[in-house]
């Protein structure tokens, strides 16, 4: 497998010592083992992922990507095979708060105001009052709602909501970040805006990010890499390098090397044998 | 502002309302009662049965005793307050006991399935049953200097009428948020009793505010029964009883007792819907959503 061909520009910040932001090796995850209904989810994954690149996983329904993004979290424990979060074992990595992680429904509390919300992660790792406020504020900054502080989430658009949940997520600075189709909820036009300021706050906060969706575009115009999965059981079938460099903005997605990349990953989840071909793709 | 006005005005209707129909039928009605297809359904209107409501308003005014100047309105608002104190007891302890329920039965899955139904069958055991059985109990309580006080037990009876839907409430609301928020906690490496305190309680308050509702006039009750059927002096529960016994000579008496009792539960109320709102405020509103 290869670890940094597709990192581009993130290829300096790999050659140094620092540990890879994920390192999995000979995964395999079953569920109910043992007993009648028992499910493989995935087998056989590997995969490497540098510190500062964006890797998509995109496969139909029941490829396992959301199982993977869990073992990378250590919400699930594996069947076999390790996981290795920022040269630490996942379940440490876990403790130390080493990621965040948003989901497709923002999970804001809705008895916390923005500004709380955003505070909770640092909150739970004993932060005082006064520093907490500070990092929650410039986190709204970052995610260009500094005039929301004291609004409650159920006065916020959706767009606004998941942009608290990746302030909430990066709160406490983790080098990496865990994102299960954050963006699944939004309208098509409010998806292409945050996927750009997605891009912006990575840059800025050169975190490393694992990106699972249903869409096609959406991984190609975000990655550095495509993990392409495939159900029955789930497995990494492909790993496709997206090479449109790192300031990507809306021309990009007007761009011939752009609609190259789409083709390849579209093809490469048309070449996974099932039968009644691929669902739950989007081709938008 | 308006909408509270209204709230107000309504209330006001409500209770003429209530006098309207009262007075009404006292006037149309057979003074000695009546036959309806020869079942004796009709109450008497006679001023023994149904006094007219002034007097029962004036009847506040008299004096309790016959040599005396205390008033029994005074003698109904001491009875009542006697009353509530006990019953705000029985409440605390009944929401604390409810709430430490459904903590357990929250973290230990298997207990739910062990003792749920222990607490649905205490509810069926008849209150006027229990209670001289918790007061022979506390009776023989002795703890050092300290000794069960006998208002004790009519705590305790209040408690156990209050606990349960406490505990049902809480517990459901505990169980409330969704895989993703768990999943979130879980993320941060929140331990299960920071998850308890950060996201849990939080969840459960609009399970727990009307289950606190139920439990503030559970308490009222059991107070009130226990003070009965245990014979405590004082409270209001033991009022109605004397004031009943008295109703040949002095029929307006008990009605008396009867508002007093009323106020006792609308103090309770109000006291739970001050908590609601104190709670609920911030809260995505119903309409919204």
């Amino acid at each position: 497998m290869s670890t940094t061909s597709g990192a581009g520009s993130n290829a300096t910040a790999s050659a140094g010592t620092a540990p890879n932001a994920v390192e999995i090796a000979g995964l395999r995850k079953v569920f109910n083992a043992n007993k009648a209904n028992a499910v493989e989810a995935l087998v056989d994954v590997d995969l490497t992922i540098a510190p500062g690149e964006f890797v998509s996983l995109i496969g139909p329904s029941g490829c396992g990507k959301s199982t993977l993004l869990r073992l990378i979290a250590n919400l699930l424990d594996p069947t076999s095979g390790t996981v290795l979060v920022n040269g630490k074992p996942a379940a440490q990595a876990r403790q130390d708060q080493d990621y965040g992680m948003a989901f497709q429904q923002s999970g804001l509390f809705e008895w916390r105001s923005v500004v709380r919300n955003i505070e909770l992660p640092l909150e739970l790792k004993g932060w005082g009052k006064a520093e907490r406020r500070a990092r929650a504020h410039e986190m709204l900054e970052l995610v260009k709602l500094g005039d929301f502080a004291g609004h409650m989430p159920w006065q916020l658009s959706g767009g606004m909501q998941q942009r608290v949940a990746i302030a909430r997520a990066l709160a406490a600075h983790p080098p990496l970040l865990l994102m299960d189709e954050p963006f699944g909820a939004l309208d098509e036009m409010t998806r292409e805006h945050m996927q750009a300021e997605l891009l912006q706050i990575c840059a800025r906060t050169s975190t490393t990010v694992v990106f699972v969706t249903h869409s096609i575009p959406e991984a190609v115009y975000l990655s550095n890499r495509v993990v392409v999965m495939s159900p029955r059981p789930g497995r990494i079938t492909e790993i496709i390098d997206v090479d449109l460099g790192s300031d990507r903005d809306e021309d990009t997605r007007e761009a011939t090397e752009f609609y190259g990349r789409i083709t390849a990953v579209r093809e490469a989840l048309r070449g996974i044998e099932m039968g009644a071909g691929p669902r739950g793709i989007e081709d938008r | 502002m308006i909408h509270r006005l209204r709230r107000a005005a309504m209330f006001v209707v409500a209770m003429l309302l209530v006098v309207a129909l009262w007075e009404g039928y006292k006037a149309i009605g057979p003074a000695k009662g009546g036959d309806v297809l020869g079942f004796g359904i009709l109450p008497r209107t006679n001023d023994q049965v149904m006094p007219h409501v002034w007097s029962m308003v004036t009847g506040l005014f008299d004096p309790a005793q016959r040599q005396g100047d205390q008033t029994v309105l005074s003698v109904v608002l001491g009875g009542a307050w006697y009353s509530f104190r006990i019953a705000l007891v029985g409440f605390a302890g009944g929401v604390a006991g409810g709430m430490a329920i459904a903590v357990v039965l929250t973290r230990f899955r298997l207990a739910e399935r062990a003792i749920l139904p222990y607490l649905v069958i205490s509810q069926t055991v008849p209150l006027i049953a229990l209670a001289p059985l918790v007061a022979g109990w506390g009776g023989k309580l002795q703890i050092g200097d300290w000794v069960w006080p006998k208002w004790m037990s009519a705590a305790v009876l209040g408690a156990f009428l209050a606990f349960f839907p406490v505990a049902v409430g809480t517990l459901r609301g505990l169980k409330s948020p969704n895989a993703a928020s768990l999943e979130l906690m879980d993320s941060l490496a929140a331990s299960w009793w920071r998850t308890l305190v950060k996201l849990r309680f939080p969840s459960a308050v609009p399970y727990i505010v009307p289950a606190l509702k139920l439990g503030g006039a559970g308490a009222v009750v059991g107070v009130v029964v226990a003070e009965i059927s245990t014979g405590l002096k004082g409270g209001i529960g033991r009022l109605i009883i004397e004031y009943s016994r008295q109703a040949t000579s002095e029929p307006t008496k008990v009605f008396t007792s009867i508002f007093g009792a009323a106020l006792l539960g609308l103090t309770m109320a109000a006291i739970v819907a001050c908590i609601d709102l104190a709670l609920m405020r911030n809260r995505p509103k119903e309409s919204a959503s």
